[in-house]
């Protein structure tokens, strides 16, 4: 337990950190871009008085800071200029968003690279690994910006899949089972463009793993015994290779925020990305400090989900973790 | 006669553990005291453990003490600053157990010997380059190889330039921390003969750190037995092999196969 | 050996891509930044060396292209009149890498332009700007990889040599700039610097954004291989030589390093050009009319480009070839020092 409440206090002090890093380079900003919403005629005046106070834009970094930790106390994450709202409630709902997506595109890749990269490294050598392996090093030099365009101008010319949006603009008339089917065809699109991207490197690991397991010789030792073949890829193999297949899930749990940001914005979809462009553009920058502390909890996060999946998995872990 | 270097109560601690974990202390060395004369060999025996590497390192000045004093011919050196040590380091030189960690691997043979004279800007760069080819000359290495690199000479011959270098300073005293123990058998005696030749041709001193009591024996003309961080006993090579006092040094003469103690005669200091 | 020859292989790859790129001006036929408002959208182009009659015709030529009758993007070959192909011509002014200037090109054309990639919105060549926008995304990955790996090996080799607080605040601070998602990073820090700059001023931006973003996991590995060499028996014995650090530094630790920063340069530089890629796509990196591999591609975030022009997408595809061949050198690095390091250890028998 000591171990865990250790880890944890780490990521706690890892994100304060975080939070700093980022608010210190928001300084970095010229001027006050409370002056660049003089410009817009629609905010008040009386607004820009009020938010000048509030937030004490001229006030000096800590005094601003400790305002920020105040309004995350509050569950609101700093202000949107542009939104005219807190960002904490912004953040959620693209968040959700983009949540659909990955943890979509997260299962879909690991539910193919598992059996994918078992199986080839099972078949080391052979033509079916080399041809995977061919596939996977083509993949790998593709990168998610030129697959993503790729894709969306083959669509694009096809119209097989919309080639935007959330759902249709019909979307609240239809039948619950439609709606699914809607929501699911505007899906596949940034789907199909996160699991390509995310595969090569997943079955790669994941062949590496097994292949180093396969080769050591407790498990040739269990061979000669006589267990089934079945019972020693997935009960023997897979659990001896764990361990790194593990840290690749944390990585993966870790990056559900994060990978998606481009792909989204290519294809239009009402996730965290195109929020944060947009705030980038429009020069609002508590959106932006408050997407990229969203996004690092989620890869603390999937750091320690890693670390508590080990500690179940691997009991050398949990002897050296309590003998301290 | 004065001795060449003096330890008294020389000790020293090692701490490990960050700054969330418990901090542990591991005393390597635990009051040390003994003298040696010039143009001797003295042999630091011991078991795994017992602080004979600390030792060699502190009186080679590349670990500080943590208490005690050294003298090395009247200068105190544990009273020196960075510039006093700098200036007495050529005096005394040290040979690692394991040449292909203590030679730099990308360096060739000549480059590794003349480096100390480089560092020292001690005479012009073709005298050094002479110098280094006498030196690897006089540890019995072929000339045509002084362009080759570590890793195309046996181990042997790769401790032999080891030496070589250590020697490009002239020192008087040379430690060598079980510079003998990775080598084979055979290769062993043919080492242990050069240096018995250099220390007469160069009128050397030697400090000889070995697990092995029967090359102890050999080589030395006073053996010095640690356990633990101590000085368990010393005396002459002879008394220590046939009469020995401590427990220690009976399990080390037992586990020393092939020791002759009447072959050893006792050696005038 | 056989890793030396891949190495050196993939190196030679690597080499000529970038002399292409390099040498842009002498590759295309045009000026990059030459509109054509007559010809905008032209889908490529194609060579010919027989004529209708299938005769040969040499040098090589192309016809003219006019817009089909009754539609507005389809686009017919003018038989009429036949446009040779000249090699080795003068045209358009340039300078090579950056400061002789010069007029000879490769190939150019008299009369009529040869669009071999397709036209833009205004006109302008798809070849020629594609080279010259390699020569900006290129460059800004090399030069910022370059930043990032010196920023990155000076701040591990401080936190591993010297150790104590120093090493303790460079540690936990890059385990900050690590536990940052780098293209949050990436985006944030570009946020944060003023955003309407001149083409010189974003290319800078863009360096010193990229540049910051990584120096983390460069200084992590330079720092493990320091705090090893620091333990080496060959730098002790220099000290005992009476070295002093900087001499230690430089002739011992420095060395070993180059195998590490070598391979983090492989992986580093294409990451970079991406990223740049990138963040001009998006609007934030280098701005028109400079030609960048990625806003070139920014027109597609328009649906009829995206629908009618599919050329408008090859500049995507013009950094593939980097990408491989820097893969391929950073897997001959990593099999030749995996090799070195079993060669070292056994060296030769008595």
């Amino acid at each position: 337990m000591n171990y865990f409440l250790r880890r944890l206090l780490q990521g706690v002090l890892l994100l304060i950190g975080v939070s700093f890093l980022t608010f210190l380079f928001s300084t970095l900003a010229p001027g006050n871009y409370l002056d660049e919403m003089r410009l817009n005629p629609q905010i008040s005046s009386a607004t820009l008085a009020a938010l000048r106070s509030q937030y004490q834009l001229d006030r000096p970094l800590p005094i601003r800071y400790a305002r920020w930790m105040n309004s995350i106390a509050h569950g609101e994450l700093g202000y949107s200029f542009a939104y005219n709202s807190a960002v904490a409630p912004l953040l959620w709902v693209r968040a959700r968003n983009t949540l659909l997506l990955t943890i979509t595109a997260t299962l879909l890749a690991w539910g193919l690279a598992l059996p994918l990269g078992i199986w080839s490294a099972e078949r080391r050598g052979g033509l079916p690994d080399r041809a995977l392996s061919w596939a996977t090093s083509t993949l790998l030099v593709i990168p998610d910006l030129v697959l993503g365009l790729g894709l969306l101008i083959l669509t694009a010319r096809s119209a097989w899949f919309p080639t935007g949006g959330l759902v249709s603009v019909a979307f609240e008339n239809l039948s619950p089972l439609r709606k699914l089917s809607d929501l699911l065809m505007h899906m596949a699109l940034p789907v199909t463009a996160l699991v390509l991207s995310a595969l090569p490197i997943l079955i790669r690991h994941i062949r590496a793993a097994m292949v180093e397991v396969l080769g050591a010789p407790h498990l040739r030792a269990a061979a000669a015994h006589g267990i089934p073949h079945r019972k020693l890829l997935y009960g023997y193999a897979l659990r001896a290779a764990a361990n790194p297949l593990i840290a690749l899930f944390g990585f993966s749990v870790g990056t559900l925020l994060s990978g998606s940001l481009l792909v989204e914005i290519i294809m239009s979809w009402p996730g965290i990305g195109p929020l944060l462009l947009e705030a980038i553009l429009a020069r609002d920058l508590y959106v932006v400090i408050g997407g990229v502390l969203f996004s690092t909890v989620f890869l603390v996060a999937g750091n320690f989900l890693a670390d508590l999946l080990l500690y179940w998995a691997d009991p050398r872990i949990r002897t050296t973790a309590g003998a301290r | 006669m004065e001795p060449l270097l003096r330890a008294e109560n020389v000790a020293k601690r090692f701490e490990s553990g960050g700054a969330f974990g418990s901090r542990q202390e591991v005393r390597a060395l635990a009051g040390v005291t003994f003298s040696i004369f010039p143009r001797t060999t003295l042999a630091v025996v011991g078991p795994s453990g017992s602080g004979k590497s600390t030792l060699a390192l502190c009186l080679a000045c590349l670990e500080p003490v943590s208490s005690g004093r050294i003298w090395f011919a009247r200068t105190e050196v544990t009273a020196l600053d960075a510039e006093g040590q700098r200036a007495i380091r050529p005096s005394i030189q040290m040979v690692f157990q394991d040449p292909a960690s203590s030679l730099n691997p990308r360096m060739s043979a000549l480059e590794l010997v003349s480096e100390p004279l480089n560092i020292h800007k001690r005479f012009d760069k073709p005298e050094r380059r002479d110098r280094a080819c006498d030196l690897l000359q006089r540890v019995g290495l072929p000339r045509e190889k002084a362009a080759h690199r570590p890793d195309e000479f046996s181990g042997g011959q790769r401790q032999r330039i080891a030496i070589a270098r250590a020697l490009a300073l002239e020192p008087k005293l040379l430690i060598l921390d079980e510079a003998l123990s990775a080598l084979d058998c055979s290769v062993q005696a043919q080492m242990a003969n050069l240096l018995i030749d250099l220390q007469a041709s160069l009128g050397l001193t030697y400090v000889f750190i070995t697990h092995d009591l029967a090359m102890a024996a050999h080589l030395a003309d006073e053996i010095a037995v640690m356990e633990r961080g101590q000085m368990v006993e010393m005396g002459a090579a002879w008394s220590v092999v046939n009469a020995p006092q401590h427990a220690v040094t009976r399990r080390l003469l037992l586990a020393a196969p092939g020791v002759c103690h009447s072959a050893l005669e006792p050696q005038a200091v | 050996m056989r890793q030396r020859r891949q190495i050196l292989g993939w190196l030679l790859v690597l080499g000529a891509l970038h002399v292409l790129v390099a040498c842009a001006g002498f590759f295309a036929p045009y000026d990059p930044v030459q509109q054509d408002r007559e010809h905008p959208y032209l889908p490529p182009m194609r060579v010919h060396v027989a004529d209708e009659r299938g005769h040969l015709h040499l040098p090589p030529f192309f016809y003219a292209v006019r817009v089909r009758e009754g539609s507005v993007n389809q686009f017919d070959e003018d038989t009429g009149k036949a446009f040779p192909l000249g090699f080795l011509t003068t045209g358009a002014r340039y300078r090579l890498l950056g400061f002789l200037p010069c007029r000879l090109h490769l190939f150019g054309t008299e009369g009529a332009r040869l669009y071999l990639l397709g036209s833009d919105g205004f006109g302008r060549d798809q070849f020629s700007r594609i080279l010259y926008g390699g020569q900006v995304s290129l460059l800004s990955g090399l030069l910022g990889a370059g930043c990032t790996l010196f920023m990155g090996a000076i701040i591990g080799a401080v936190a591993g040599f010297y150790g104590g607080w120093r090493d303790v605040l460079l540690m936990r601070l890059a385990e900050l700039f690590l536990a940052l998602p780098w293209l949050y990073l990436l985006f944030a820090l570009r946020a944060f610097l003023p955003l309407a700059v001149s083409p010189l001023k974003a290319f800078l931006v863009v360096i010193v954004v990229l540049a910051t973003v990584g120096w983390a996991r460069p200084a992590r590995l330079v720092r493990a291989v320091v705090l090893s060499a620091k333990e080496r028996d060959f730098v002790r014995a220099a000290r005992g030589f009476g070295a002093s650090n900087g001499y230690l530094l430089r002739r011992h630790i420095a060395p070993e390093t180059s195998s590490v920063l070598l391979t983090q340069a492989a992986i580093l530089i294409p990451q970079f050009v991406l990223a740049e890629m990138t963040l001009s796509f998006l609007g934030l990196g280098i701005p028109e009319p400079a030609p960048s591999w990625g806003n070139l591609l920014a027109s597609l975030q328009q649906y009829s480009v995206l629908v009618s022009y599919w050329w408008m997408y090859l500049p995507a595809v013009a950094i593939v070839p980097f990408f491989v061949g820097y893969q391929g050198f950073a897997n001959a690095l990593n099999l030749h020092v995996a090799a070195d390091k079993i060669e070292e250890k056994r060296g030769v028998p008595s």
